[in-house]
């Protein structure tokens, strides 16, 4: 007996295998998720599937989890069948199948709330009469997972464990397993120390404590609300705690700090307020300063060499010699980075303001913004007017301000950093520019901006648990778009776009090829031993001064380590190069540190590959370049990171001439550069060119310089 | 080992050259020479000062060059904290720029009363480097990449425009990859890895292969971006071959020159330029950050002040010595002034609504102050000058037309300087 794939779900029963039109509540562990998936693509092999009583089912194998082989017929309903209902021949063809597909999901919460996403991607597709792209197939998404989550290419060891697994929830399993992994942090750190303008030199001074303490803060997973609130509200001296980064960074520039404040963190395009009325967006220039007025009762900005011991430096003048005084003066500076919050407000409008709302000089109270009239019956509205009339509260105005902006309440914080992330895994966000979020109607798909945001509050602003959601759509699981996109023109996400690997990535990448997985082992640290050195007590003396001044010699020279570019350290580093990698060691080859990008210097120096291929200076928010230059084009044909992968002591060289055969050997490096086997063709181009003058060496030089190695598909 | 082209004979790095081009599949090789409607009258190519500027060296000030300390001294309550000059031109100028002063002050002019809306960072940079407001949905060129699709390239093997100690950013706007500009980011170190590192035979192999593995990927993705990269490995093969690769090194300079510019990024950068001024390289941009001064002014002016007083004293007087200043304009600019009252931490703000700018050479005058603002530095007095008026100076002295309409991919008409004036007062 045939039974049709379209009614037979009371025969599936019969069968023993379970089915289910409507997703039930709770779904125990272990039971495959029972919804409707994606049907499988034309190109999907289906077979007939014999169960132990003779009936049969048209499906595609999905895989074994357990001791169940999961199917899925054409309408797109997955089943599961125990092994000892299928027929020997049959269960012994599963065992041996490739699974298609997705696979199936690990958690079947994270699975249903990824379909719901898929649903509103759906719809949005179809309001523009579009239809998704096909899925990816698993050597795509194994090398895509691996850059969007980690910030690398997989090494050709982790692709093929990938691809040899079996597993039907595969996919999720690899996601769940790269979201809490360290090149998660490093990935993210990058992202961010771009989108908040992270350098280690600012305000002449280190920024160490303020990158250790975000990175802490990433491998602590705490919530981006946390993390925010800390830097807004943060207190005291940069050497004590790093959260004051933030807004020492923009020292003594309050109105600026103010308009990155709201562009990055609320998706407030207010910059032009800080003039003049905003010509397009309904914020007024009365508007931008009375929110800046929640910081007018924050000092950042300090008398130069005072450092708050101003009588000190005074007396110490007589003491030291001019030499001294002049070297002291880096030690001053670094501990006149402090955020100080008095009681008396000086913002007041500009000398040129001309709107009739008031006069120039006028002081200004602080208000909080609203983007619809709605707004104000918002709870949190309510409690920062509470606490704002509260006169002698301990509440100071930069903690109403940042209650309210971390708030889930707050209209746009979690929709932004929602958005933000999206494109990171998309390369396009829902609404763009990600810093103007003042008209979600304009976005490609308002529903789904929407839902995002909600997601990002339900899941309290983990991001981690947001990146592994989004991971497991299969909107992001589909193939890569491969028409043009119009700039300007909305994209409604019927699969992520082709990117460049961000500079990050891209180095990253060189890294891994050049060590592998060792690649997350070494951290840079440098926070401490600087605030220790850089730190003045409160009753300085001369004696103390001459002290660190010795110190601080020592440590300067130890803490260029690791960040050196690689000209600089090239001659330090000859004598003991070393592949081997620990906590407090990178791995060094032919002069080049091999270390993260996260754990170099930030940014890099101008002749590093990273800033070659578009790393930010760090000066404008979000300003990493995914453009190519004949420069950069160079240095990808002739500098130092083609020429350590053709090091016979690199990795991916060294594994691939281990192989026996030319054709193993090819396929050595395609899959550690492309995770993927080369085609027929490609193999035998390539084991042509090798028997006509070129080496495997000279093949990594090409496999590096192809456009399939620097774009995530 | 590595055999440098450079070592090649000319006729050998033709040939290597030229196969090279016929081994890169799926590029498209821009004519060398692109011209539009070459032929067609334009309004401005009448007026004075047209097309004399052959070449054009655009200094940019990052940050918001404060005017009132530099172009456009005070005497009044809001005077820096240095005294003006007197130059020898007759005008003044901020205490921080005594070479200027004494040496080049006849040859510049100084248009004090620029103005316009955009008080933040980014999007002042790029209005001051495209003549357009920054928008989502175009990116818009700058005037070496206009220069280069109306003009052409001048210097067949180099590439028509440089940007010097920034990121090709604010580069080819709408045009194709080919018109964006050449990025140093490091004046000292030039153009690293200039040098192929295996043999030509090797490379040409390599290369060959790179191209067939590489096809499909190609071919499957109709992306821009990637586009561009296939363009940027021909046009970068392009200039492995070129003659005049040694422009980019500083070091076959005298000494006692290089210092003269000042050892650092920005006087360095001036000396490049002046040696890509003199291959024909049309438009090089060297920028110059530390502006952003909201404290403490009279330290960093005195650090920043006197880096470009140097630099720009230098390389006026280097281009006159070689007789290129008649047809070498030199642009100085930012992306907006400072506030003219000193805040409390003793610096200035962001101030849009009026601030200066300089230029000379390529046709302009010598020891002219065009407009002015109040005695305050506060609002403009006489003669404003939009950012698009000041582009348009530029464009017309380049000798393009400025009413030349060119469409972009996305069907909208664009012209250089957006429908900006051309101030004929500045030029001789």
């Amino acid at each position: 007996m045939k039974i049709s794939s379209l009614s037979c779900v009371a025969s599936l029963l019969a069968l023993g295998m379970t089915a289910s039109a409507a997703p039930p509540a709770p779904v125990p562990a272990l039971i495959p998720e029972p919804t409707k998936q994606e049907a499988p693509s034309d190109k999907a092999v289906y077979r007939l599937w014999h169960d132990v009583q003779g009936r049969t089912v048209d499906a595609t194998f999905r895989g074994i989890e357990g001791e169940n082989v999961f199917l899925q017929t054409k309408d797109g309903y997955v089943y599961r069948l125990p092994f000892n209902r299928l027929v020997p021949e049959d269960l012994a063809v599963a065992k041996k199948l490739k699974p298609e597909g997705l696979g199936i999901p690990a958690d079947p919460n994270v699975a249903r709330a990824a379909q719901k996403i898929d649903e509103i991607v759906a719809i949005g597709l179809k309001s523009a009469k579009q239809e998704p792209n096909a899925l990816a197939n698993d050597e795509q998404f194994v090398r895509r997972v691996y850059l969007d989550l980690v910030g690398r290419i997989p090494t050709r060891e982790e692709t093929m464990t990938f691809l040899a697994d079996t597993s039907a929830s595969k996919r999720a399993k690899i996601i769940d397993k790269l979201v809490s992994s360290d090149g998660f942090n490093s990935r993210m750190f990058d992202y961010f120390s771009d989108m908040l303008r992270i350098t280690d030199d600012a305000q002449k001074a280190k920024f160490f404590t303020y990158e250790e303490w975000f990175k802490d803060q990433l491998r602590l997973n705490r919530p981006w609300d946390k993390i925010v609130y800390d830097m807004i509200t943060a207190d005291g001296k940069l050497l004590d705690g790093g959260a004051s980064g933030y807004l020492l960074r923009d020292k003594g520039m309050r109105l600026d700090n103010l308009s990155l404040t709201l562009s990055t963190f609320m998706g407030a395009n207010v910059a032009c307020a800080q003039c003049h009325d905003h010509p397009f967006a309904d914020w007024t220039q009365r508007q931008f300063y009375e929110m800046a007025s929640f910081f007018g009762e924050t000092d950042t900005y300090k008398s130069k060499s005072s450092g708050g011991n101003k009588g000190a430096y005074g007396n110490l003048r007589k003491e030291l010699t001019p030499e001294e005084l002049k070297k002291s003066k880096k030690l001053f500076l670094a501990n006149a980075l402090t955020i100080t919050d008095g009681d008396k407000n000086d913002v007041k409008l500009p000398d040129d303001y001309k709107y009739k709302d008031g006069n120039p000089g006028d002081p200004i109270l602080p208000k909080l913004v609203m983007w619809t009239a709605e707004d104000k019956k918002l709870p949190i509205y309510a409690m920062a007017d509470a606490a704002l009339k509260n006169g002698d509260s301990k509440e100071d105005l930069r903690e109403t301000f940042g209650k309210w902006m971390t708030s889930p309440q707050n209209p746009r914080f979690a929709m932004t950093i929602a958005n933000r992330l999206w494109k990171l895994m998309f390369g396009v966000a829902v609404k763009e520019p990600v810093s103007d979020l003042d008209n979600i109607e304009g976005s490609s798909n308002p529903m789904l901006l929407t839902h995002l945001a909600e997601e990002m509050k339900r899941l309290k602003f983990d991001i981690r648990a947001y990146m592994r959601l989004l991971c497991n759509t299969q909107a992001y699981q589909r193939e890569a778009i491969t028409k043009e996109i119009v700039a300007g023109e909305p994209y409604y996400f019927p699969g992520p776009i082709l990117r460049r690997m961000s500079s990050e990535q891209a180095w990253d990448s060189c890294v891994t090829l050049a060590i592998g997985d060792k690649v997350d082992e070494y951290k840079l640290k440098r926070a401490e031993s600087y605030a220790s050195v850089m730190k003045l007590s409160d009753q300085i003396t001369a004696d103390e001064i001459r002290s660190k001044l010795a110190s601080m010699g020592r440590t300067m020279s130890k803490n260029a380590g690791a960040g050196k570019n690689a000209k600089n350290s090239k001659r330090k580093m000859m004598t003991n190069e070393e592949v081997e990698v620990d906590q407090t060691h990178p791995a060094v080859l032919d002069g080049l540190v091999l270390a993260r990008a996260s754990e170099l210097q930030q940014p890099e120096k101008e002749n590093h590959f990273l800033r070659m291929f578009g790393q930010s200076d760090r000066q404008i928010s979000d300003s990493e370049s995914d453009e190519g230059s004949i420069p950069q084009v160079l240095m990808l044909m002739n500098g130092e990171a083609q020429s350590v992968l053709r090091n016979q002591r690199s990795l991916v060289l060294s594994t691939s001439m281990s192989m026996k055969t030319p054709e193993q050997q090819v396929e050595s490096l395609y899959y550690s550069f492309f995770s993927r086997k080369p085609s027929a063709v490609e193999l035998t181009d390539a084991m042509a060119a090798l028997s006509s003058g070129l080496t495997v060496s000279d093949l990594t030089w090409v496999l590096f310089n192809s456009r399939e190695f620097i774009f995530v598909q | 080992m590595n055999i440098s082209l450079l070592k090649l004979d000319p006729v050998s790095r033709r040939v290597f050259v030229e196969r090279l081009a016929k081994t890169t599949l799926g590029v498209t090789v821009l004519p060398t020479v692109l011209r539009a409607e070459d032929e067609v009258k334009t309004d401005n190519a009448a007026l004075p000062g047209f097309g004399k500027a052959k070449s054009v060296i655009w200094l940019q000030m990052i940050g918001g060059m404060t005017h009132i300390d530099t172009l456009d001294p005070k005497t009044g309550e809001t005077k820096g904290p240095k005294d003006a000059i007197a130059t020898k031109a007759g005008y003044q100028l901020g205490g921080y720029l005594p070479k200027l002063a004494e040496l080049q002050s006849d040859k510049l002019t100084i248009i004090r009363s620029m103005s316009s809306k955009t008080g933040v960072h980014a999007a002042g940079q790029y209005v001051m480097r495209t003549g357009y407001e920054l928008r989502g949905t175009i990116k818009h060129p700058n005037l070496g990449a206009w220069a280069q699709s109306t003009l052409g390239v001048r210097n067949k093997s180099l590439p028509s425009s440089v940007c010097i100690n920034r990121n090709s950013d604010h580069g080819n706007g709408f045009f194709s990859a080919a018109f964006s500009p050449i990025p140093i980011l490091d004046p000292d170190s030039g153009l690293q890895y200039a040098k192929m590192e295996s043999s030509p035979e090797i490379t040409d192999k390599r290369l060959t292969l790179l191209n067939k593995l590489d096809s499909g990927f190609r071919a499957k993705f109709q992306d821009l971006n990637l586009k561009n990269y296939t363009d940027f490995y021909d046009d970068t093969l392009k200039l492995l071959g070129s003659e005049d690769l040694k422009v980019f090194k500083l070091d076959e300079e005298p000494e006692a020159l290089r210092e003269l510019y000042g050892s650092n990024k920005f006087g360095q950068g001036c000396m490049l330029a002046r040696r890509l001024v003199e291959k024909g390289v049309r438009f090089i941009e060297v920028s110059h950050g530390g502006w952003d001064m909201h404290n403490d002014i009279d330290d960093a002016m005195e650090e920043h002040g006197t880096t470009i007083d140097t630099a720009i004293s230098a390389l006026i007087g280097d281009l006159e010595a070689r007789g290129l200043l008649s047809s070498t304009m030199i642009v100085l600019c930012s992306e907006f002034g400072r506030t003219p009252k000193i805040n409390s931490r003793s610096g200035r703000d962001h101030y849009p609504k009026v601030f200066s700018t300089m230029l000379a050479g390529g046709g302009i005058k010598g020891g002219f102050v065009y407009g002015s603002s109040d005695k305050e530095g506060a609002e403009v007095a006489d003669k404003q000058v939009s950012i698009q008026d000041f582009h348009s100076i530029v464009g017309h002295g380049m000798g393009m037309n400025i009413d030349q309409v060119v469409m972009a991919p996305n069907g909208r008409p664009f012209t250089v300087g957006d429908k900006g004036k051309v101030i004929t007062d500045v030029f001789a």
